[in-house]
C-alpha cells in the first residue's frame, strides 16, 4: 500500500503525540498513590493560587477519576494536544503558500473542497486519535495502582476533549486557509492559548477562559452524568463545523 | 519509445535509461472533447494592477500556440484563468467544451497544466512526486510519466530537493505529457533546460500536437517557441497585441537590420543611409533600426558598404530578434 505524503506526515505526527501522551499518562498514574498521600501538603503549597487550589480540592473530593482527567485531559491534552493542533493546522494551507507549492497543489484535477477536507480530516485524526487511544489505556494503567474507571465515561471525556481540540484545530486551519505565513498564524494561536490559560488561572476572570470548557469540573460533570453536556459539546461542534466551512470557502476563493 | 495509448492492454514497463528512443506522448482519444480554448473578454485585476484587460482568444483544435510576452504581460494569469485556478473578474472561458467555473477541477480533468513557478516538495522522491502530480489521472499515465522521466535520465529514486532546476522542470514536463488529454497548457515549460533537453522537449511537443492535441505554451524566449509553434500570440500589459504565424514573424524580422555604430549618427548621416532598398529608419542612440523593402538584406548592406566616408558599423544584426527587440521594434511597445 502506497501512503500519500500527507498520510505519512499525519501518521508520524499522530504516533509521536500518542507516545508522548501515553508516557505522561503512565507516569502520572503510577505516581497516584504518592499524590494521594501528599494531597494535604500540595493543597497548602497551592494556596496562593486559588484556581490551582480549587483543582486540588476537587481531586481530594472526587479521588482518582478527577486526578486522571486532570493529568490526562486538563494537563496533557490541553497542552500537548493544543500545541499539536496548532502546529498541524498552521501549515496545512499557509505552508503551501509559503513554500510556493500552492499552485502545484491546486493544479491537479481535484476539487479544492476535497483537498481541504482531506487535510482537515487527516490533521484532526492526527490530533484526536492519540487522545482517544491513550484514554482507552487508562483502565489498564489504573490496575497498576489498584483503581478502576469505566471505558464509557472515559470515552465521553475523550470525545469532549477532542471537540475542544478540534475547535482549536479548525480555527487555526481557517486562518491557515486565509493566510500565507504559517509561523505568524501559529504564534498568534499559541499566544492566544497561553493568554486563555492565564485568564483561567485568575479566579475573578476564569469564567471568560475557553479552558473552563475542559477543566476538571467539566470532566467531572461528564463522569457523574455519564453523558456529554449538550450545550458545551454542541457549541464546540458548531465551532468545528463553522470553521471548517469557512476554511473551505476561503480556499475556494483563494488565488494560488 | 513505443508509448502505449490508454487502451493498450500492456503498459510498457519502466525502460532502462540507456534504451534511448524518441519520446512519444499518448494519443488523444477522448471523443466528447473539442480540444478548443475559447475566451471572451477575460479580465482580472490584482489590487491596482489590471493583469488582464479583456482578452479574446480562440485556440485549437490541435496545433501549438505560443503565448509570448515579457514578465507581467499576463501570460500566466491567462493560463491560470483558463485552468480555473484564478477566477476572472469578467468574461467567459470555455475549455475543451466546458465552461470554466468554480474551482475548475472538471476543466483540469480534461487538460494538463504545468505551472511556470517551479516549487516542488523536496522531501519526496522523484517517482513519488510523479505519482503525486498525477493524482486524478488514469493509471497508465503513471507508467508513461515514469518512462518519460527515465528517458530524461532523471534519478527517480533520489529526493527532489537534490534536483537541479532543469531536472525539476523535466519531472513536471513528464507529468504534464503523460495523461491522455486533448489539451495541455504549459507555462514556461522549457525554462531552465539546457539546449539539448530543450530540443527533446520541443520535439515531444511537436509529436503530441501532430497526434491532435492542442498545446498552449507560454514563453518569454522568442527563439524557442517560433521553432515549435504554429501560431504566436503576443501579450503586453494584459492586452493581446498581436496574433501571427511564425512565418509572418520571421518575414517581419527578416526585413529588419540593426546597425550599431561607435558614435550616434546625426540627421545628415542618417539621411545618407536612406536608399531605394530602405523603407524606414529609426535611430536609438548608437543603434539604428532599418526596415528594408525585401527580406534579402544584400542590396542594403552593399549600399552601406559604399558609404566609405561614413563610419563603419561596429555590429550588424539581421534575422534574429529577442522578444524585447520584437516588442520595441516591431510592435512599438515601450518599456519592455
Amino acid at each position: 500500500m502506497r501512503l500519500s505524503r500527507d498520510a505519512r506526515n499525519y501518521l508520524l505526527f499522530g504516533t509521536m503525540l500518542f507516545v508522548v501522551l501515553e508516557a505522561l499518562l503512565a507516569v502520572a498514574i503510577i505516581w497516584w498513590p504518592s499524590f494521594a498521600e501528599n494531597t494535604g501538603v500540595l493543597k497548602r503549597l497551592a494556596a496562593p493560587l486559588p484556581m490551582l487550589a480549587e483543582q486540588l480540592n476537587l481531586i481530594d473530593m472526587i479521588g482518582v477519576p478527577a486526578y486522571v482527567v486532570a493529568q490526562h485531559f486538563f494537563k496533557g491534552c490541553n497542552t500537548l494536544g493544543a500545541a499539536a493542533a496548532v502546529l498541524l493546522a498552521m501549515n496545512a494551507v499557509a505552508g503551501e503558500a509559503q513554500r510556493g507549492t500552492m499552485e502545484l497543489w491546486l493544479s491537479r484535477p481535484v476539487t479544492r473542497r476535497r483537498l481541504f477536507t482531506e487535510r482537515y480530516l487527516g490533521g484532526l485524526a492526527a490530533v484526536c486519535v492519540p487522545v482517544l487511544l491513550t484514554t482507552l489505556t487508562i483502565p489498564a494503567l489504573l490496575t497498576l495502582v489498584d483503581e478502576t474507571m469505566g471505558y464509557w465515561d472515559l470515552t465521553l471525556c475523550a470525545v469532549h476533549q477532542c471537540l475542544f481540540l478540534g475547535a482549536l484545530y479548525s480555527l487555526t486551519l481557517l486562518f491557515s486557509a486565509m493566510g500565507s505565513q504559517p509561523l505568524k498564524i501559529g504564534f498568534v494561536m499559541l499566544f492566544a492559548c497561553i493568554g486563555e490559560f492565564a485568564l483561567y488561572m485568575v479566579k475573578t476572570l476564569t469564567h471568560y477562559s475557553a479552558f473552563r470548557l475542559v477543566d476538571i469540573e467539566a470532566f467531572a460533570a461528564i463522569l457523574s452524568a455519564s453523558s456529554l453536556d449538550p450545550v458545551r459539546a454542541g457549541s464546540l461542534l458548531a465551532v468545528n463545523v463553522a470553521a471548517y466551512l469557512g476554511g473551505v470557502v476561503a480556499l475556494e476563493r483563494r488565488v494560488p | 519509445m513505443m508509448c502505449a495509448s490508454p487502451t493498450d492492454a500492456t503498459v510498457p514497463q519502466r525502460a532502462r535509461s540507456s534504451d534511448r528512443q524518441p519520446m512519444t506522448p499518448p494519443s488523444a482519444t477522448s471523443t466528447d472533447s473539442t480540444g478548443r480554448i475559447v475566451c471572451r473578454g477575460l479580465k482580472r485585476r490584482f489590487g491596482d494592477k489590471q493583469a488582464l484587460k479583456g482578452i479574446d482568444l480562440e485556440v485549437g483544435p490541435g496545433g501549438i500556440t505560443g503565448l509570448l510576452g515579457p514578465n507581467g504581460s499576463g501570460k500566466s494569469t491567462l493560463m491560470r484563468c483558463l485552468t480555473g485556478l484564478i477566477r476572472p473578474d469578467a468574461g467567459h472561458a470555455e475549455v475543451d467544451g466546458l465552461t470554466v467555473r468554480g474551482d475548475g477541477a472538471d476543466v483540469r480533468a480534461r487538460l494538463t497544466y504545468s505551472p511556470g513557478e517551479l516549487n516542488l516538495y523536496g522531501e519526496m522522491r522523484g517517482d513519488e512526486h510523479l505519482y503525486w502530480l498525477l493524482r486524478g489521472r488514469e493509471a497508465s499515465a503513471h507508467d508513461r510519466a515514469l518512462e518519460m522521466a527515465e528517458r530524461f535520465d532523471l534519478p527517480l529514486t533520489r529526493k527532489v530537493r537534490g534536483y537541479s532546476h532543469g531536472m525539476k522542470r523535466q519531472l513536471c514536463f513528464a507529468a504534464a505529457m503523460a495523461p491522455d488529454v486533448r489539451l495541455r497548457i504549459l507555462d514556461e515549460i522549457t525554462d531552465g533546460l539546457d539546449p539539448s533537453r530543450r530540443g527533446q522537449v520541443l520535439d515531444a511537443l511537436r509529436k503530441d500536437a501532430d497526434s491532435g492535441t492542442t498545446l498552449l505554451l507560454s514563453s518569454h524566449h522568442l527563439g524557442e517557441v517560433d521553432r515549435a509553434c504554429d501560431r504566436m500570440v503576443f501579450l503586453n500589459g494584459g492586452e493581446l497585441i498581436a496574433d501571427e504565424s511564425p512565418a509572418s514573424v520571421l518575414e517581419r524580422t527578416s526585413r529588419l537590420v540593426h546597425l550599431t555604430y561607435a558614435e550616434a549618427l546625426n540627421e545628415e548621416q542618417l539621411a545618407r543611409l536612406q536608399g531605394p532598398a530602405v523603407e524606414r529608419i529609426q535611430p536609438s542612440g548608437r543603434r539604428v533600426s532599418v526596415w528594408i523593402r525585401e527580406s534579402d538584406p544584400r542590396e542594403f548592406l552593399a549600399a552601406v558598404a559604399q558609404l566609405t566616408d561614413l563610419q563603419s558599423p561596429r555590429r550588424i544584426e539581421y534575422g534574429s530578434l529577442s522578444l524585447a527587440q520584437m516588442y520595441t521594434d516591431i510592435y512599438g511597445v515601450r518599456g519592455v
